[in-house]
């Protein structure tokens, strides 16, 4: 199935059908280096995998807003990439009836050598927009993102944050109906961070559908209808924020989080 | 699609330097034909003019070592676009063989140089020569998305790859012509691709000496069975090349 494809007559816009999914492990760096290349000398080529996520079904349906919670940071992003299908599960599979735009990361795939119009271009390309229709939005999301006097200026010189609120204005543009979106992406200073909030709140209104993983879910608590947490691999749906920040305090309290305790 | 597009026009932006897309394989040309053709004496190898025959064989071999060399990168480099792209993977690898397949047209002039220089004026089956273009560029499709998807499972193929090219620099007729090579080999060497699409490059200007029906048919054959596998390959790897991202 190729990817971002979409599954017509579909009634939710994520579907994961028994969906599992292996990472590599985080080798830690420390000393293990050489060893790890003499290994490879000797043709031992082993590499850990974890399962991040194992034959986890659900579906969300229009309009909803889920936060997901739990897991690590790694689980979580693979877990929106998955929704968004920028990334393929190693079980079962994932429909989807609308496009899902992968909020995760964006700002990484900036690219520093070009000017601040072709990242326009490039970003609005990667999340499937056409030339056409980002020609008319580029001075709006130039303004937007405030980088509107600087257009072409390569990118190398923006700061960090501005090439945050780029990617973020961008991913805006696309007038997708759903987005997945990793609340790390909400950053910058408080005043942009409160119209980016402010956004997605009108969004949502409009009945798009939000996908929002966070290590912080006390933020999500008014945004949020429902929440997936993820504890050691198996989601769990339940009701709302607070019954998820429930559940995922006791599985840290029970040693099954590897993520620092946050909010 | 749209990639490619802004692509390209991206890639040219950095080409303002176009002249050395022109310098740089003109120069190399130079510099082999001087060796091969001046100090080793006219006896020497491939067919005469050897300036002409070289630049015909060079100029494609280049774009085929630096698509094939880059397509070992492309993932590496990429991971944060991969991320979040909505396109599919093979694009990436698409981009990096468009990309050097438009500096080897950029660089064409210099065949057209060794011309004037050479006077030396081709027949018809000059019509080879797009068909050789289209063909090498099936081969290296196949073959970079073969290497690319294998450069993620084994990061030491990248230095793998550079080993082969270089050996295939040699066991490939650009400094010679197949024909320099004695009998009992010959059939072998026409088992390479390369052979019989350099041999189509050339054919227009030595419709007898490069002729070779079995070499552009084994190179038709093999370009085409590899373009197959690499997107067998690919497709298989892909959930793989996703996750490394």
């Amino acid at each position: 199935m190729a990817r971002g494809s979409l599954t017509r007559g579909l009634d939710a816009v994520v579907e994961f059908q028994g969906v599992g999914l292996s990472l590599p492990k985080r080798r830690r760096r420390k000393g293990v280096g050489k060893r790890q290349r003499l290994r490879r000398l000797a043709g031992d080529s082993r590499r850990e995998e974890v399962w991040v996520l194992r034959s986890a079904s659900f579906t969300i349906l229009p309009g909803e807003s889920v936060a997901v919670v739990g897991g690590g940071l790694p689980a979580r992003q693979a877990f929106l990439r998955l929704a968004a299908g920028t990334l393929i599960p190693d079980e079962g599979r994932v429909l989807r009836s609308d496009t899902v735009i992968p909020m995760v990361e964006l700002a990484r795939a900036l690219d520093r050598t070009f000017t601040i119009r072709q990242n326009i271009y490039l970003l609005g390309g990667l999340l499937g927009m056409t030339p056409n229709q980002i020609g008319p939005q580029v001075q709006v999301i130039a303004e937007r993102a405030g980088v509107d006097s600087m257009m072409d200026r390569y990118l190398g010189a923006a700061p960090a944050v501005q090439r945050q609120r780029m990617a973020w204005t961008i991913a805006m543009a696309t007038h997708a109906r759903a987005y997945a979106v990793d609340r790390s992406l909400v950053v910058g200073e408080p005043e942009f961070k409160e119209q980016c909030w402010e956004h997605l709140r009108r969004e949502r209104e409009k009945g798009t559908t939000f996908i929002v993983a966070t290590d912080a879910p006390r933020l999500l608590r008014e945004f949020c209808d429902r929440a997936l947490v993820i504890v050691d691999g198996s989601v769990r749906a339940v009701e709302s924020v607070d019954e998820a920040i429930e559940l995922v305090r006791e599985a840290r309290a029970q040693g099954k989080l590897d993520d620092p305790p946050v909010g | 699609m749209l990639v490619q597009r802004d692509l390209q026009r991206r890639y040219s932006k950095f080409r303002l330097g176009y002249l050395w897309t022109l310098l740089e394989p003109l120069g190399m040309a130079v510099v082999l034909w001087f060796v091969f053709s001046i100090l080793l004496g006219p006896r020497g190898l491939g067919l005469q003019p050897y300036l002409l025959f070289l630049s015909l064989a060079i100029l494609p071999w280049w774009w085929f070592s630096k698509g094939i060399n880059a397509s070992t990168k492309v993932f590496a480099k990429n991971g944060g676009q991969l991320r979040v792209s909505l396109l599919p993977a093979h694009l990436w690898v698409l981009r990096v063989v468009l990309v050097s397949m438009v500096e080897f047209l950029f660089s064409l002039p210099v065949i057209l140089i060794a011309l004037a220089v050479t006077q030396f004026w081709p027949g018809p089956l000059i019509a080879l020569f797009p068909v050789a273009i289209v063909l090498q560029f099936v081969l290296m499709y196949g073959v970079a998305l073969i290497v690319a998807a294998g450069a993620v499972v084994i990061p030491d193929l990248a230095r793998i790859v550079k080993i082969v090219l270089r050996a295939m620099f040699y066991l490939s007729p650009v400094l010679y012509s197949i024909s320099n090579i004695p009998e009992q080999f010959q059939t072998l060497a026409e088992l390479n691709p390369l052979v019989g699409i350099f041999g189509m490059y050339r054919v227009g200007f030595w419709p007898q000496e490069v002729y070779s029906l079995a070499a552009f048919g084994v190179a038709c054959a093999v370009s085409l069975s590899l373009f197959v596998i690499g997107l067998l390959v690919f497709r298989r790897v892909e959930p793989r090349i996703l996750k490394e991202a």
